[in-house]
């Protein structure tokens, strides 16, 4: 239907991201409605319903192409009025959805737009449906192209991930908040704290300090009490920063013990105990875990090996400053992505400790794994399923390790603490994941450039470039002049460029059968152990 | 004090000999595995020595097993008993009541030796139990390949094989892989690993061809099935045991024949090899040699037969391999018939 005049209406109505988008939407997605509304479209005109009949007074000069463009737009309109209801009524859930239009919404919360958008549709959605014809066109179509811009800088698939805005000052903030807890939220969100057990370290920590510092109000007990103090320290947290899997279960298990405290017991003693019960997770579970792993993991590390790593993991740390000062002699690859360099400090870690060190970024995987002889990597959490969740780009190393083309396997080994197990089940990387903000990827320093840099000013090195040769070389600056002219990224104006959208995903997820061992603080384990493993810990 | 106990585990530990026990145990009993022979040994250390506290027995227990372990050329089926016993040992201390650290020591003593030799009858009884779990893989008219000299695949064969007439008559034929090293390296008069099993089957009607390592793949389209034997199981639920079960198990995923692991349960062992060459064993299967190197050898060989001390070396008839799980469909043993991923839970629940 439409085809020649369908792209060009598109483009100045606020339809959601590409051109081609709108149309199976409104073939597939709520078919009932516009369906029939579309055909309908000319018999309006003829036809009886009193709206329809004041629209059809103004469209009888239009031509049946014009009508059907009319039609549609009035469409979109009141979709996108739909859309703007939906998320001031619906809070996050709803409003993350929107961007990614009806096929992305379907498969990830089919039951929360059920029930958020159900009762909209049935009772605010359908009434302007029929007597739309004028109504949204004029007055509503301004503000809605302003909200279609905003949502259409979500990537579709990731829609769900979006929730609201992490949060950047501590304003706002409920004055149960301990400071310590706000500071910490800063923290977290900064990446200052960074890493799953160092933010399950500072959680705990602070809370630490929440306890010692809490007074049980009249009338309430303890046990009672503290769990609900304490919850609105984590909704604090969590606006600043997705709660890690670590924080969670470190939550849960901190929970457990503040509601197995008897109410009789006097509130000095009890916080005593709370204390005592934080400082000795944080020693059995994290720290001497941490130790234990590296005992057990160094041993693997024999002489003349090539060790490739990803990112920056504490444990791996660990482990390989062990296997070094227990004399084995063995190099390190060290592979690291943008935008959080995470990488850096632990190949500044091991250099100094006098090992041989080699750092890439993650595009030069396939030949960092060329000379790879085992693979030890961290994780952020690892799932039922024996899947490893962490920083995004482990799995493109994982991956590729197990699938080398000369088909000799190298090993991949994975240094988990079973704080970090989880019950969950991950399959594929999109239903469960973070995304961070799309500016990190923007803001980064433009490289050093030696050829570009005295270009503005002299065209001394042009000759320099013929010299060496062919047109591509006296090209290319011409090539870089404008981007470093502008001195800041070709990124920058992401957020005004049409059909641009950024995606700043956190984590992956490598499937089981890409890892050949796990080694935690209970023993070494195949990924497919996780679950047990975790029924024991969590359970003693 | 420390030196004290040191002193006195040493003196009590000089007059019993655990590594002549153990191979005494291994070769006056046919049918007894590895880790049996090294239980059976500590438990004998134990009603020996003279020790009367808890402190002392546990550390004359890890004295003798490192010292054991450190005598025999291929510690990984030993180190299973081992482990198993020690573990079995702490957590029976480990335990409240009267036979926990308050109790009497004399009765924790006893209870442990009386326990310790249930276990061992258990542990023999196992292979009768795995008999029974694996008859149903043998079908009627099946042909199995096997290898090496596995008392638990021979129990298997056997208990398959002496049903023939009764309600479940089960006709069968075994491909027998007889290992060529041993005939090459050792003696000409001592018959390859396995005759003995080829033999018993032979006289109990079942048809045996006894084929060489070079055709197995050769072999494999005749054959409906592998089942081999195992000298230990590791954490990934993948096997270590004779060399050449690797390639058999390779072979036979290639052509996609079942790859069955007939093994008892003591034989599980906390040990996670990664690949072939991270046994903590040390075998000289592959030798780079020139012709420099033959001369100097030789030369040295005949040295060192003058002066007879040369460290012991694993040969290569009794070198090993590791096959890793995602070649092995499933794993027969005395707890069930297992996957390989399943055998990590059962390690974990011996061990937590």
């Amino acid at each position: 239907m439409a085809e020649p005049t369908g792209p060009a209406l598109t483009a100045p109505s606020p339809a959601p991201t590409p051109a081609s988008e709108p149309q199976p939407a409104t073939e597939n997605a709520p078919q009932t409605l516009p369906i029939r509304d579309s055909k309908p479209a000319k018999p309006i005109a003829k036809d009886a319903t009193a709206p329809a009949d004041a629209a059809g007074n103004a469209d009888k000069a239009l031509t049946p192409a014009e009508l059907k463009k009319k039609a549609k737009a009035e469409k979109a309109a009141r979709r996108a009025r739909e859309k703007v209801e939906k998320e001031q009524v619906g809070g996050p859930a709803g409003g993350a959805a929107p961007g990614a239009g009806g096929q992305a919404r379907a498969p990830t919360t089919p039951k929360k737009d059920a029930a958020g958008g159900a009762a909209q549709k049935g009772g605010k959605a359908a009434p302007p449906r029929r007597g739309s014809g004028p109504g949204p066109f004029g007055a509503q179509s301004a503000p809605v192209e302003q909200k279609k811009k905003k949502d259409d800088k979500k990537v579709a698939v990731f829609g769900h991930l979006y929730g609201q805005q992490r949060r950047t000052t501590v304003a706002g903030a409920g004055k149960e908040v301990h400071p310590a807890v706000l500071a910490l939220g800063l923290q977290l969100r900064d990446y200052v704290v960074c890493g799953s057990s160092a933010r399950c370290v500072a959680t705990l920590l602070a809370f630490k300090r929440v306890v010692e510092s809490y007074t049980t109000p009249l009338g309430t007990s303890l046990a009672r009490h503290l769990t609900t103090h304490l919850s609105h320290q984590i909704t604090y947290l969590s606006t600043c920063r997705p709660l890690s899997i670590t924080q969670g279960n470190a939550i849960r298990a901190l929970k457990l013990a503040i509601s197995s405290i008897d109410p009789s017991t006097p509130e000095s003693s009890a916080k005593a105990t709370l204390c005592d019960f934080i400082d000795s997770f944080i020693r059995e579970k994290i720290t001497v875990a941490g130790q234990v792993i590296a005992a057990s993991a160094a041993q693997k590390v024999r002489d003349g090996d090539v060790i490739v790593t990803f990112a920056g993991s504490n444990v791996v740390k660990d482990t390989l400053l062990l296997a070094h000062n227990q004399g084995k002699r063995f190099r390190v690859s060290i592979i690291d992505s943008r935008p959080l360099f995470e990488g850096k400090s632990l190949a500044r870690a091991l250099a100094k400790a006098g090992l041989d060190v080699q750092y890439t970024l993650v595009h030069a995987t396939t030949h960092a794994i060329k000379d790879a002889t085992k693979v030890f990597l961290g994780a952020h959490a690892m799932t039922s399923n024996g899947g490893l969740y962490s920083r995004v780009g482990t799995a493109l190393v994982a991956m590729s390790a197990k699938e080398r083309a000369s088909g000799v396997e190298i090993p991949v080994i994975v240094c988990c603490e079973t704080v970090k197990f989880t019950d969950r089940v991950a399959l594929d990387s999109i239903v469960v994941n973070e995304i961070a903000d799309a500016d990190e990827l923007v803001s980064s320093l433009p490289p050093q450039q030696l050829t570009g840099l005295p270009d503005p000013g002299a065209n001394t090195p042009a000759p320099a470039d013929n010299k060496k040769g062919g047109k591509p070389t006296t090209a290319a600056p011409t090539l870089e002049t404008p981007a470093s002219s502008s001195s800041t990224s070709p990124l920058a104006n992401w957020k005004e460029t049409p059909n641009l959208q950024l995606l700043n995903i956190m984590y992956d997820v490598t499937p089981a059968e890409y890892v050949d061992m796990v080694v935690t603080e209970m023993g070494s384990l195949p990924p497919s152990a996780v679950p047990i493993v975790h029924r024991i810990s969590t359970n003693l | 004090m420390a030196t004290i106990t040191d002193d006195a585990a040493a003196a009590s530990a000089k007059p019993f000999d655990i590594v002549a026990t153990y191979n005494e145990l291994l070769r006056s009993d046919p049918d007894l595995t590895m880790p049996i022979a090294a239980i059976e040994a500590l438990v004998l250390l134990l009603t020996q020595s003279a020790s009367s506290t808890i402190s002392e027995t546990l550390d004359l227990l890890e004295k003798s097993t490192a010292h054991l372990k450190k005598s025999i050329p291929n510690p990984i089926g030993l180190s299973a008993g081992t482990d198993l016993f020690q573990r079995y040992l702490i957590t029976t201390l480990q335990r409240p009541g009267q036979l926990g650290p308050a109790g009497d020591f004399k009765a924790i003593r006893t209870h442990l030796l009386s326990n310790g030799r249930l276990f061992i009858r258990r542990a023999k009884e196992s292979r009768h139990k795995i008999a029974d779990f694996g008859r149903g893989f043998i079908r009627d008219g099946s042909t199995i390949l096997t290898n090496g000299g596995s008392r638990a695949v021979s129990a298997l064969l056997q208990k398959a094989a002496d049903e023939e007439g009764g309600p479940s008559a089960v006709r069968f034929r075994v491909i027998y892989v007889l290992s060529s090293t041993a005939t090459t390296s050792g003696d000409s008069s001592e018959e390859p690993e396995g005759m003995k099993t080829v033999r018993a089957l032979r006289e109990k009607g079942v048809p045996v061809s006894t084929i060489p390592e070079s055709a197995v793949a050769y072999s494999l389209g005749k054959a409906d099935m592998v089942i081999v034997g195992a000298e230990g199981v590791v954490e990934n639920g993948g096997i270590v045991s004779r060399m050449g079960t690797y390639q058999i198990g390779l072979l036979a995923k290639a052509i996609g024949k079942p790859f069955y692991v007939v093994a008892e349960s003591h034989k599980f062992v906390r040990l996670y090899p990664l690949g072939q060459y991270d046994l903590p064993i040390v075998q000289h299967v592959i030798d780079f040699q020139s012709e420099e190197d033959i001369a100097e050898s030789t030369q040295q060989s005949s040295e060192a037969t003058k002066n007879e001390d040369r460290p012991i070396e694993l040969p290569l008839s009794a070198s090993v391999d590791f096959t890793p799980p995602h070649l092995i469909s499933a794993l027969i043993t005395d707890s069930g018939v297992l996957t390989p991923s399943a055998v990590s839970e059962e390690l974990i629940k011996i061990w937590f």
